[in-house]
């Protein structure tokens, strides 16, 4: 029976295909827009996805999130290269400024300085130049994604970042920041001469624990030191997720617009499912006066709203993963971030929607008096 | 009457010795409750022997449709006996009374009530499916079924592509697929020209003259409004306000013969392509 199951589900095409998309949009949305949100969670972390190297970060110890930092002196550099444990310790820049176009308008960026000695902090990937180039006197490298917004600058160019030189030596391929400014990698020394700050300058201090030295220990130590605070790259991340979470109304109006999905294909997934299965009431009532059993008429459904289903998840996830593939090409506004664990969320919606609409049909047949075959 | 008619007017009284094919004592059915209820069956005492073209006849809403369901299985009465080849109805669960009813009736409806999404094969193959017999063995009973009811060469369309009469042959195919030892007809005929009408009434009174599987002679019940096919009955019961009137079939068949439609069928008669 489970090929008549299948021919009653998708011989009428309107019906059917009415039920696929009805699943595979609310699926979609879900997917979707859950990816979009935690790609904006990924992106609100800003510089620290493309930095990998230190154990610590170190900053005020009341940092909120990524862009909301109280700098530092260059004394604190010292203080924590002083901690017993630590390999290496080197300044951090990060700071929004404007740069000066040739057209006469101007853009905002982010500018990154990073230890001009070990250059630690810098960019994943060059893909035109060399890294060492950023040593050479005012020079930058620009992020891939920054050309067309920079007037499509070229290497040698120059840049006016807050009136000082900036000279083009390369360019790099960087994740962009929750503000999807341009990115300038420079030095440490350059970043501070290109945007003038008080007495504080620094950052962050990007640390390293020495081979076998806990950096928890270490941590603990930074934290001991007056106005200093030390996290590791995924505790310094969660405040900053949190801090969009609840602090920007990000995560609930997010969070609504899942839910509205969800509920939307939910009842239009569900209503349909019902209808159809309404709409073949009669044929499950002669079913049941020529002796099919209740149980068998529920399998039929099961397995019609199972059928459905998965091919609703397939297409509204595989739209989804085409989304997210268009927001990861080079220079894309779009955030989208579509781990597996999506998947299985849209997977459970996608199996609560169908449960709902198979609970409604089953009750209706299983309560069906195949009396009616003669009405 | 048919001429071949064995039982041309048998009664209750004139039951034959050993069980009965249905065996109704005092059935009663009411729709609703209190002042509101509507009384379809006030007590129907019948018995139906084997191998007899049984057609109930009487005026809408007089129960005809409520007696049928009782008898076959599909409805419940509130009272009385209902017993099909010595089995009560009453004494058996949801789940066997399903599949009893699987195992011995066969169903034709006046709206063929066929999937429209299968083919003519698939849809008379359901039957046997249902009982649990191989997809092959049941596609191959359901062509053979097909091809008794002269369909031979459409059993793979849907039934939309087909006519009514083709359709209620379809019909047919399915309710005899499974050898049912009683075949229950609502208005066969009632969605079907004349001539049609008369050419599916050949098919019926074809099945009620073949044995079922166990050598016994079939039986067939036939609700109609349709005084054009009375003459194809062995035995008409006329009911009315959800009783049986004890009045002998040869003169309902003689009262059918006065109305102007009455046509007895020519032995050529047809149907549409």
């Amino acid at each position: 029976m489970e090929r008549i199951a299948i021919k009653m589900l998708v011989g009428d095409r309107a019906k059917y295909l009415s039920l696929v998309f009805g699943l595979a949009f609310a699926v979609l949305l879900i997917a979707q827009q859950g990816s979009i949100f935690l790609g904006l969670m990924l992106r609100s972390t800003g510089f620290l996805q493309n930095i990998a190297q230190p154990d610590l970060w170190i900053s005020d110890p009341h940092i909120r999130y990524i862009a909301d930092v109280r700098p530092l002196n260059d004394h604190d550099l010292y203080r924590v290269r002083s901690i017993p444990g630590i390999a290496w310790a080197v300044p951090f820049f990060a700071a929004r400024t404007m740069v000066d176009l040739p057209d006469g308008t101007y853009k905002s960026v982010q500018l990154i300085g990073i230890d001009r000695s070990t250059l630690i902090g810098q960019p994943p990937d060059m893909t035109e130049g060399r890294l060492e180039d950023l040593r050479l006197v005012d020079a930058v490298l620009v992020e891939e994604s920054a050309r067309p917004k920079l007037g499509h600058v070229k290497v040698g160019d120059i840049l006016k970042l807050n009136d000082k030189r900036a000279k083009i030596v390369g360019f790099c391929r960087a994740k962009l920041g929750f503000e999807s400014n341009a990115i300038i990698y420079t030095t440490y020394d350059n970043a501070v001469r290109f945007t003038p700050t008080g007495r504080k300058r620094m950052t962050f201090i990007l640390a390293k624990a020495k081979p076998g030295e806990d950096p928890q220990l270490i941590a603990a130590a930074v934290n001991r030191l007056p106005d200093l605070g030390a996290f590791t790259l995924e505790e310094i991340r969660w405040r900053t997720v949190q801090f969009i979470l609840i602090e920007t109304g990000i995560g609930i109006n997010f969070g609504i617009t899942v839910l509205l999905g969800f509920i939307v294909g939910l009842v239009v997934s569900a209503a349909t499912f019902y209808q159809f299965t309404l709409e073949n009431l009669r044929h499950f009532a002669v079913l049941k006066a020529i002796g099919a059993r209740t149980s068998m008429l529920v399998k039929m459904i099961l397995l019609q709203a199972l059928v459905v289903g998965l091919i609703g998840y397939g297409i509204g996830v595989g739209l989804a993963g085409a989304f997210s593939l268009i927001g990861r090409k080079p220079g894309a506004e779009l955030a989208v971030f579509f781990p597996w664990q999506l998947m299985v969320v849209s997977l459970v919606a996608m199996i609560l929607t169908v449960s709902v609409g198979s609970l409604l049909s089953l009750r209706r047949v299983i309560t069906l008096e195949p009396a009616v075959v003669f009405k | 009457m048919n001429p071949a008619s064995p039982a041309q007017s048998a009664t209750v009284s004139s039951a034959p010795a050993g069980v009965p094919a249905v065996r109704l004592v005092g059935v009663t059915k009411a729709f609703g409750s209190g002042r509101s209820a509507v009384h379809a069956l006030r007590g129907v005492d019948m018995v139906v022997p084997g191998g007899q073209l049984l057609m109930l006849v009487g005026p809408s809403g007089c129960g005809k449709t409520t007696l049928i369901s009782i008898i076959s299985g599909v409805l419940n009465a509130d009272g009385g006996v209902a017993e099909v080849f010595g089995v009560d109805w009453s004494t058996l669960n949801g789940g066997r009374k399903t599949v009893r009813r699987g195992e011995l009736i066969g169903f034709v409806f006046q709206q063929f009530n066929l999937i429209h999404t299968l083919t003519a094969l698939e849809n008379v193959s359901v039957p046997l499916l249902v009982r649990g017999v191989d997809r092959h063995e049941a596609n191959d009973r359901a062509a053979q079924a097909l091809k008794d009811v002269g369909l031979g060469e459409r059993m793979n369309v849907p039934p939309s592509s087909l006519s009514g009469g083709m359709q209620q042959r379809v019909a047919i195919a399915r309710a005899l697929v499974g050898q049912p030892r009683l075949l229950v007809c609502d208005e066969p005929t009632a969605n079907l020209d004349g001539q049609t009408g008369q050419m599916v009434m050949e098919l019926i009174h074809t099945a009620a003259r073949s044995n079922d599987p166990t050598g016994q002679p079939r039986v067939v019940i036939v609700v109609t409004h349709d005084s054009r096919i009375f003459h194809y009955a062995d035995r008409i019961e006329e009911m009315e306000d959800g009783r049986l009137k004890s009045r002998p079939s040869q003169v309902i068949l003689d009262e059918a013969k006065h109305i102007p439609h009455y046509d007895k069928p020519s032995p050529d008669s047809g149907e549409e392509s």
